[in-house]
């Protein structure tokens, strides 16, 4: 962690090795169709962390989860650009992006990996609405409109889904 | 509020995973620090999502790793110290302070290096004067005991020998110290003799020649300690061959000194 602060090359080899493999894990399970696109934010996502490793605060969570959000908004974001957009147009109607995410959101389950896997065994109503936010990022907000139910029932049922998410990762 | 229903809310899990609204984010931060169990369960949920997200890695192509630590080298070499988001500092001045450091260090070397030579040198020197001055100290000390003992002792006896038509010039005293029987001599002025020659000296006792040893005319000793002799009526030096004779050779007799006082 210091060898990191301190921006050694080798120290940073190492770091690499030891966590490329589950913040690659969670990139592919947010673009699961692009293996290009998914090394292209592998890449960004490390220096990203080699820049901004200073502003890593060690009292609001551990290295890894500081880690992996910065690869699930890497993720997010390539999935909201544009280019991924016009590669993705023809699977989808761009009238209706929310809908078509939604329906996305409950068939897509082949090949699942890692906590995307572990989605399966929570009920599907409550297993869309952590795929909009947590794979998708949508905003409560968004996704009370998209699947048309209260934004408190919305918030309700993605906590108790992540508690229940929470007791299978024993 | 109850904190362990807080805690069973779901807060932390979306905390962690980065689903929390702003408002949720920083109320969480707040109460963490006034309630460390939050904390710790925090960190328990952290573990194990990290522990899940290790035993579902996937092994990136290898290609990657290799992009990426071309490009962490790049940014290194181009902005060392200077992350992202950071007031820029001028990527220009960091390499300048870097090159300054080392010809500083390289000065601050040759300097070190130049006076601890200096500081060497300085010290044989200082040590060699040292040892000529204990070396000076001893002699002076040596005689000033030799004075004390010799001349300012009320027991010795004063001879001056005057030289002989053979050698007028030559002149020497013998201290004479009758209570230790102890003679010494005193060189004033004796010629320089060839090297297989050598003065000797005599005591003269009812006529009859005593060797009181041998000395030469050169020598660094101010006061010679000759042979004792309990009796004396006079000195006489010779010269004789090197370590001296067993018979004074009377011709070559080159001072004579007759006691004041004859016991």
């Amino acid at each position: 962690m210091l060898a990191l602060k301190e921006r050694n090359d080798q120290a940073f080899s190492f770091f690499y090795d030891h966590y490329a493999g589950a913040l690659y894990s969670i990139i592919k399970q947010i673009v699961p169709d692009n293996p290009e696109l998914a090394n292209d934010v592998l890449q960004e996502v490390f220096i990203n962390i080699w820049r901004k490793i200073d502003s890593y605060d060690q009292s609001k969570g551990r290295l890894f989860t500081w880690m992996l959000n910065i690869a699930r908004n890497a993720s997010i974001d390539l999935l909201r650009s544009k280019s991924y957009q016009n590669s993705q147009k023809n699977q989808e109607l761009p009238d209706n992006v929310y809908r078509g995410a939604a329906n996305q959101a409950i068939l897509q389950n082949v090949d699942s990996i890692g906590l995307k896997k572990m989605l399966e065994k929570l009920r599907p109503e409550h297993r869309v609405l952590v795929e909009l936010a947590y794979f998708k990022g949508f905003t409560h907000e968004e996704i009370a409109e998209m699947v048309a139910i209260p934004l408190g029932t919305v918030k309700t049922r993605i906590r108790n889904a992540l508690l229940q998410l929470r007791e299978y990762l024993k | 509020m109850n904190l362990q229903e807080y805690i069973e809310s779901g807060i932390i899990e979306s905390y962690v995973m980065g689903l929390a609204t702003e408002s949720e984010r920083a109320e969480f931060e707040r109460l963490c620090i006034l309630h460390p169990e939050l904390i710790a369960a925090r960190k328990k949920f952290e573990e194990k999502l990290e522990g899940y997200a290790s035993e579902n890695a996937v092994t990136p192509p290898p290609e990657v790793k290799a992009k990426v630590l071309d490009a962490v080298r790049t940014i290194t070499l181009e902005a060392p110290q200077n992350p992202a988001g950071d007031p820029g500092r001028p990527a220009g001045l960091p390499k300048l302070v870097a090159a300054a450091s080392i010809v500083l260090f390289i000065a601050m070397a040759f300097l070190y290096y130049q006076t601890r030579q200096e500081n060497r040198d300085l010290t044989g020197v200082n040590d060699r004067l040292k040892e000529t001055l204990d070396t000076t100290r001893n002699i002076l000390k040596t005689i000033v005991g030799e004075q004390k003992e010799v001349v300012g002792n009320p027991n010795v006896t004063v001879v001056n020998m005057v030289g002989t038509q053979a050698a007028p010039r030559s002149s020497a005293n013998v201290y004479w110290d009758s209570a230790r029987s102890a003679v010494y001599l005193v060189v004033k002025n004796m010629p320089e003799l060839p090297s297989d020659q050598q003065y000797q000296l005599w005591a003269l006792i009812d006529n009859k020649p005593t060797d009181l040893g041998v000395f030469d005319a050169t020598g660094n000793k101010v006061i010679l300690k000759m042979k004792n002799t309990r009796k004396a009526q006079a000195f006489a030096i010779t010269i004789e061959k090197k370590g001296g004779s067993s018979s004074p050779t009377l011709q070559k007799m080159q001072s004579i000194g007759r006691m004041m006082h004859t016991q």
